[in-house]
């Protein structure tokens, strides 16, 4: 009676807290299906029509409700992030792993001091993070552009590869690597042979988690991004200065699937690893 | 071809050579992990280290695998010295403690990787991998990961996969100890065959005093970085150079004290025991006596001379099948062990009820007696 009672107290509990989090994610994906262009909150009918508008296919729909005027700056936006992404994602996870492998490998003095460091840009409020790197950038007289997202990305993606890459080191017999040498390799056999296939899950868990904050950053690409060099969420955040519209909705939904195929990738190379 | 001769004759295979490693210690200072520690391994030797954890045999393993580097001394090997020499160019190889398998590769590639990485031809290498899962009795698992294997599956192939390049010198680090007693035991066994087969040098590294006594021609017992004795299994056992030895290994009860000649040869213990030794020891030495339970027995029943008498009370009668322990605690409260032997006075102790008065006796010729150092240490 009691223990019932109890079961179905905690199983509400779990469907409101799966509805706290998921129904605005659910909200955003059905609306974008939404045929009603004045108002989405109310249900008119399913179109993709809202999908085709943002890759600038003609639609039925009337030119006020259109909203991305053009969509050459749109799919501009959009390579731009993933140019972005794409280096910041190889800088980081080549020096991420080699900074995860010096602190795990070797010993030297100050060796707490600069694993804190490597903490701090995580716990960093983005916003200090930008301006600081706008501050530096404009002080050494370099432009802002492509260059400086890249640079002011890795600066702290560098840090989530390293502790996603140290928790795999740290699960590892140093005698693997010790019986490697024992054996007759080198210490680039080693790393080969036996290192790198014990991090890679995390080498590349690493690497998708930086693609994945490197894609949708926000707060300090903000401050560091140059006229022409406007990432896909500088684009929406500048739609949605005028007006919430419900291209914003189709735009959201892909960058959520395109994320989803990510993180699956991610969770399927981990079950392999 | 490497000079490969018999046990004894020609260089030995491996000399360590006043041996120093320190190691910082966290609270501060320096830790001494070896002290001048010398020894050789001659060919086709089964060397152990023996000593309880911390004293220094693993670090002495590893500063011969090229592991660690040593502070003084040196490392030689088939009469080159390995100073400078790093691990992966020594002509040792090494059974690591938690085996160290590689878990992405599979028995035959674990066993192979010592010759791939140093480039012997791909069919030399399954003939070699073949023969070394054959010698460890591991045919038929090729294509096993470690971890579908049992302990001493997964303890083959670390054999295996270490004895592939031939090494001049094999060395073990306490390679048994996580297996079970019954199979540690027939793995003892069938390491000294293997060892006996491939005529390589084993240096073995263990606390398990028994197991020591088991596989070696020769035993290095170390202490707090030194060494305290080198010498064959009998030698330890029956004769052991210092206190530390004769407590590590096997059992027995040590009793401190000064000799005296009157009336009989006795050495007096400082609360008084007075236990009789044989003839001829100079009086007023300070000595330690080693009494091994197998060395008493039930008093005869007629005073002799001979015999060394204590008396003391049954506290605990233990069954172990072919024996039976008698642990007796004596007039000044030390606890002793006996193993009476069948037989008239034997048999008189096995009768024996808890609590009774025994009469124990030992032939006084037989107890070892340790020179004690003068500084106490």
């Amino acid at each position: 009676m009691k223990l019932r009672l109890k079961r179905r107290l905690f199983g509400t509990y779990g469907v409101l807290f799966l509805v706290f989090v998921y129904a605005p994610i659910v909200m955003i994906v059905a609306f974008s299906f939404n045929s009603n262009p004045i108002n989405m909150m109310v249900w008119s009918g399913f179109t993709f029509d809202w999908y085709w508008t943002i890759f600038g296919y003609p639609t039925q729909l009337n030119e006020q409700t259109l909203y991305v005027e053009s969509t050459d700056q749109l799919l501009a936006a959009v390579m731009n992030s993933l140019i972005v992404a794409a280096s910041t994602t190889t800088i980081s996870t080549v020096l991420g792993t080699m900074t995860a492998l010096a602190l795990f490998r070797y010993r030297f003095r100050a060796q707490r001091f600069y694993q804190g460091l490597l903490y701090m840009p995580m716990v960093m409020p983005d916003i200090v993070l930008g301006i600081a790197l706008l501050v530096f950038f404009v002080s050494i007289g370099m432009s802002l552009g492509l260059y400086s997202i890249i640079i002011g990305h890795c600066t702290f993606l560098i840090s989530y590869v390293f502790v996603v890459v140290s928790a795999r080191l740290a699960g590892m017999d140093n005698a693997l690597e010790e019986a490697s040498a024992d054996l007759g390799a080198s210490e680039w056999v080693t790393f080969r042979r036996v290192t790198l296939p014990h991090i890679a899950p995390g080498v590349v868990g690493g690497a998708l988690l930086a693609f994945i904050i490197s894609m949708d950053d926000l707060v300090i690409t903000y401050f560091i991004a140059g006229v022409d060099s406007t990432t896909l969420p500088l684009f929406i955040y500048g739609m949605l200065r005028r007006g919430v519209k419900p291209q914003i909705n189709a735009i959201a939904t892909l960058m959520l699937l395109f994320t989803f195929i990510i993180a699956s990738l991610g969770l399927y190379l981990r079950r392999r690893g | 071809m490497p000079d490969t001769g018999l046990p004894g004759s020609g260089s030995p295979v491996a000399e360590v050579l006043d041996a120093v490693k320190r190691f910082s210690a966290p609270e501060g200072g320096t830790v001494t992990a070896l002290d001048e520690v010398s020894l050789e391994v001659s060919a086709g030797e089964f060397v152990t280290l023996l000593g309880p954890s911390g004293c220094g045999k693993t670090t002495l393993l590893r500063c011969i695998s090229g592991f660690e580097d040593l502070d003084a001394g040196e490392v030689r090997i088939d009469g080159t010295p390995m100073t400078g020499v790093p691990a992966q160019h020594r002509p040792v190889n090494t059974v690591f403690q938690t085996y160290a398998l590689f878990p992405h590769l599979r028995v035959e590639a674990n066993v192979a990787y010592g010759l791939e990485v140093t480039g012997v031809p791909r069919r030399e290498r399954t003939v070699r991998v073949a023969q070394a899962l054959e010698q460890v009795g591991l045919q038929g698992l090729e294509r096993r990961k470690p971890d579908q294997l049992s302990g001493g599956q997964r303890q083959r192939v670390a054999l295996a996969r270490a004895i592939i390049n031939r090494p001049k010198l094999l060395l073990l680090d306490e390679p048994l100890s996580a297996l079970d007693r019954n199979l540690r035991h027939s793995m003892q066994l069938e390491l000294k065959t293997l060892q006996h087969e491939l005529g390589i040098c084993f240096l073995f590294v263990t606390h398990d005093q028994e197991e020591a006594l088991t596989m070696s021609d020769r035993i290095v017992v170390l202490n707090h970085g030194r060494i305290e004795q080198i010498g064959s299994p009998e030698q330890l056992y029956h004769e052991p150079a210092t206190s530390f030895v004769a407590e590590f290994i096997g059992d027995g009860a040590l009793f401190t004290g000064t000799i005296e000649g009157d009336p009989d040869p006795a050495l007096v213990t400082d609360d008084g025991l007075r236990l009789a030794i044989r003839d001829g020891v100079p009086a007023g030495r300070r000595m330690t006596m080693l009494l091994r339970p197998e060395q008493l027995d039930g008093a005869p029943a007629a005073p002799d001379s001979a015999f060394g008498i204590l008396e003391a009370t049954l506290e605990q009668s233990v069954f172990y099948g072919a024996t039976r322990q008698l642990v007796c605690r004596l007039g000044n409260g030390a606890a002793i062990t006996v193993t009476p032997s069948p037989g008239a006075d034997g048999d008189r102790l096995y009768r024996a009820q808890l609590g009774d008065a025994l009469r124990l006796a030992y032939r006084r010729a037989e107890p070892h007696l340790i020179e004690e150092a003068r500084d106490g240490g």
